[in-house]
């Protein structure tokens, strides 16, 4: 056993830059430490150990933040960020919503990842990553601090992820000045990959317009073990049991993971042939176990005759995303950026 | 198992930012960067690792790992009854959990072999499992001694945030515009702006949210426009006013609870395994903290020490000797417990005017220190002689206490411009009393209000030695006591998972304990609102380790 993990470890260790590496790998012990086997999570542990930061209303390299409690009976809080404009570098509390002044912003709600147990919106990793498709973008965050499991089990994760749809969408400061509506995207890494599709999903017959969605090595499975799963078990970061774990922790008691939450695609899954389904960008690490999954689902997308967007970054690992020193980051948020602006 | 980590950084002295919302450090990567070689993209995924000691790093979790896959046993101990200590702190943090894995395995006697020594200890078996009991024991006295249970959380609470109202947001306008006048000296102006906001005030609900706020801070304006900066009536309340207002911000709400019970546990901790102990309480007011303490003790494996308390207080102005009372229920506790206890109380108007001598602390003794919100009030500088927090400091050091407890409210409302103040406090006082909505009990909570009322308009209308609310933020704190010789020791896993569970059976939802930098802190969702920290002296002489 110990030599196997000898591999693994020196295989990960070559594809990934040094700090990466050492986020990763941290993430991945102390995690170890807060799944039960019984499937109960140490949830004050996980609080302690998750680094976070608070919002601060002072512009720090061109973006403000704040944090909005949208629903007061689940406690949903959203952190809001903002790109400074040019005249007003600071900012009082009054003028945190004041309305967006270009022709078109769009609004990106965001939901961060975490398997659906783990990190929150004011997580630090989470926090710098808003950051950054904020200045990349020119666009407005909202980063859904939506509940998680096992505590709250599915569907409450969707549930959070339409109140903050149904919030953004009617805040008039956040409309476009060109047409006075929200242009909203959706976007998300691993589980929150998951949470912008269900909630796009949901959107659909409401009439709220969601103009893409971004999945960032979205969280998809089902009962079967693909290939690259068996081929990939515990070789970068992940394990196959932690997966497990995961699913059982989010999904209906006693539901398998063909269950459409995880499966969207899958036996239980709907057909969205003939829907009018957002755009989608769809980020694979060619080093992630699930990316068979992840595949799947592109390819569920494709021939429902929906517009997707492959990138299929061979040499990633999960979590490529959150530092920003190595080029599948450069690449996706170059297409990112592209994908958002294209509709100005 | 060492039961604090008192590994410190060497030079730095900045945490992962708590810093309150609208103050300006300069980002942090960059500031750390310059003074440790410290990643910088690891930073700001709040980790602090040196450059140059990154591979070792790897190195030693690539070993916890192996470790962790060889013993499932060793893991689930890990998961579930080791402490962990800053987690920023990523080296020490895993150096602490692999020192986990090379300890030898258990005994079923109490005996075990000390790694170290190579001698058998006694200690072990007791220190694993002596964080639980203070915990146990301090939930049992907390619900002893709430009176009211307070837990309701309203949930067809319909309060509008504050920029949801058109109104609130005009107000806020004004409020921000009047104190720029202020901060001018343009008072007519400022006056003129002060009756069109009460004119707005009529049509703004006062009863929550911005509405309620805003009227506090036009009250404190007007105050500083009309009364002038020496405080006046809002300093001249009587020591038994204070009292019953700060009895009731203690039922309604948890701050000063969170503040008790964390300080507590630290002290409870520092005195393990000394006889003679003696807690110096900065801001006695009615000895609501000692109770738990006392039971803690009482159930120590190994029986109490004694305990010696010094109370300082205001004078009582009746004649009463308000301080003795205190002192004479708390004894009377305590032998209700066979705790050897002993009270002195030292009246003093101002900390500052107390000197160490009147402590009487005898050399033999372990002392602690305790500051809830006091240390704050010692900031405001007199150009003739030293800065009192500086002869405090000084003379907490002297006293050479095993630690010293600090809780202080986390916001910057000590900047010298009035405007920079203004806007923290309206940010700040604005989390509170919506926090403050949770709780729904009366009296509480309209007493806790004018409690909180005296704090702004203290930061708003007070300046020179009547402004004594001079909160500052954990990181000026952290500054200002590693310059002072002291060492932070810091609060673990344990101490956070105590405050969370105790916030779950006081308050209602929407508080949140935080952990920064081996500090915790207590705040309305994700804002912190008031930081705990414990310390202990440098010592000037040969090394002096804690056990």
């Amino acid at each position: 056993m110990a030599r196997s993990n000898e591999v693994n470890l020196n295989e990960c260790k070559m594809v990934v830059p040094l700090n990466t590496w050492v986020l990763i790998s941290n993430f991945k012990l102390a995690y170890n430490l807060l799944r039960r086997p019984d499937g109960t999570f140490n949830r004050h542990l996980a609080e302690f150990l998750d680094r976070k930061v608070p919002a601060n209303a002072n512009p720090v390299d061109g973006v403000f933040s704040f944090d909005v409690l949208i629903d007061r009976g689940t406690s949903l809080l959203s952190r809001i960020y903002r790109p400074t404009t040019a005249e007003e570098p600071q900012l009082n509390i009054a003028e945190l919503e004041k309305p967006v002044m270009a022709a078109v912003v769009p609004v990106i709600i965001f939901f961060h990842g975490g398997s659906f147990a783990h990190s929150s919106a004011n997580s630090a990793i989470y926090d710098t990553l808003c950051r950054r498709l904020v200045s990349l973008c020119k666009a407005v965050v909202v980063s859904v601090n939506y509940r998680r499991a096992p505590e709250n089990r599915y569907p409450c994760a969707y549930d959070d992820g339409w109140t903050a749809l149904k919030w953004v969408n009617s805040r008039p400061w956040l409309q476009s000045q060109k047409d006075s509506k929200v242009h909203i995207y959706l976007a998300g890494d691993s589980s929150g990959g998951n949470i912008a599709h269900h909630v796009a999903l949901r959107a659909i017959e409401s009439g709220i317009d969601v103009l893409g969605n971004i999945l960032l090595n979205p969280m998809f499975g089902g009962q079967e073990r693909t290939e690259s799963e068996k081929r990939l078990d515990g070789k970068y970061f992940v394990t196959l049991r932690d997966r497990d774990w995961y699913w059982r922790a989010y999904l209906p008691e006693g539901e398998d993971r063909d269950h459409l939450a995880c499966n969207p695609f899958g036996p239980n899954g709907r057909s969205l042939e003939g829907i009018k389904f957002p755009k989608s960008l769809v980020v694979v690490a060619g080093l992630d176990l699930i990316q068979d999954w992840q595949l799947a689902y592109v390819e569920g997308l494709k021939k429902a005759g929906q517009e997707v967007k492959l990138l299929y970054m061979e040499q990633a690992t999960i979590g490529f995303y959150l530092l920003p020193n190595n080029n599948h980051f450069h690449t996706v948020m170059d297409e990112i950026s592209k994908f958002v602006s294209s509709d100005c | 198992m060492v039961l604090y980590d008192s590994a410190t950084l060497g030079g730095s002295c900045s945490g992962s930012s708590s810093s309150s919302s609208s103050s300006k450090p300069p980002p942090l990567q960059q500031r750390q960067q310059t003074q440790q070689d410290i990643d910088g993209l690891l930073a700001g995924a709040g980790y602090r690792v040196r450059s140059s000691e990154l591979r070792k790093v790897a190195q030693r979790l690539e070993r916890l790992e192996t470790a962790m896959v060889n013993s499932p046993a060793d893991l689930s101990q890990l998961a579930s009854d080791t402490i962990h200590y800053n987690p920023s702190d990523l080296a020490s943090w895993v150096d602490s959990l692999l020192s986990e894995f090379t300890q030898p395995p258990t005994c079923p006697s109490e005996f075990i072999m000390d790694p170290e020594t190579n001698q058998t200890v006694v200690s072990d078996a007791w220190t694993t499992a002596e964080p639980h009991m203070p915990q146990v024991h301090q939930n049992i006295s907390y619900q002893q001694q709430s009176l009211n249970n307070q837990l309701t959380v309203d949930n067809q609470l319909t309060v509008v945030t504050a920029m949801e109202e058109d109104s609130g947001i005009r107000l806020v306008h004004m409020l921000m515009t009047c104190a720029e006048c202020v901060q001018r000296g343009d008072f007519s102006l400022a006056t003129s702006c002060l009756e069109d906001m009460q004119g707005l005030l009529t049509r703004v609900n006062t009863v929550c949210g911005i509405g309620k706020v805003a009227g506090h801070f036009i009250d404190a304006l007007s105050r500083r426009i009309f009364q002038g900066i020496g405080g006046g009536s809002i300093n001249g309340g009587s020591a038994y006013e204070n009292e019953i207002l700060y009895h009731h911000f203690y039922e309604a709400c948890p701050y000063l609870k969170f503040a008790h019970f964390t300080a507590n546990q630290a002290i409870l901790e520092a005195f393990d395994g000394h006889d003679c102990v003696h807690v110096v309480d900065f801001n006695l007011m009615h000895g609501l903290q000692w109770p738990a303490l006392i039971q803690a003790l009482a159930l120590r494996p190994g029986g109490p020490p004694l305990l010696r308390l010094t109370g300082i207080g205001p004078p009582s102005p009746d004649g009463r000797d308000s301080l003795r009372e205190i002192g004479l229920r708390l004894a009377e506790l305590a032998r209700s417990v066979n705790v050897r206890f002993a009270f002195r109380g030292v009246a003093a108007s101002r900390l500052e005017d107390v000197k160490p001598w009147m402590l009487q602390v005898n050399p033999k003794e372990s002392v602690a220190v305790n500051s809830i919100m006091q240390l704050h009030r010692l900031l405001g500088s007199d150009l003739n002689r030293n800065s009192p927090i500086e002869t405090v400091l000084s003379w907490i050091r002297s006293l050479n206490p095993k630690i010293m407890t600090v809780v202080e409210q986390e916001a910057n409302h000590n900047q010298p411009g009035f405007l920079d103040r203004f806007t923290e406090a309206l940010h700040y006082y604005s989390t509170m009393f919506d926090s403050l909505e949770a709780c729904t009990v009366q009296p509480n909570k309209a007493l806790a209000e004018i409690y909180i009322q005296r704090e702004i308009a203290n930061v708003v209308s007070c300046e020179g030695s009547a402004r004594v609310e001079r909160h500052e933020p954990l990181s000026k704190w952290r500054t200002r006591l590693s310059g002072a010789g002291f060492r932070p020791l810091h609060l673990g896993s344990n101490a956070y998972k105590q405050a969370s569970m105790l916030l779950t059976l006081f308050s209602a939802e929407g508080y949140s304990v935080e952990e920064n930098d081996g500090c915790l802190t207590l705040g309305w969702h994700s804002r912190p609102l008031i930081a705990a920290s414990a310390w202990q002296a440098v010592s000037d002489g040969p090394a002096d380790f804690p056990a």
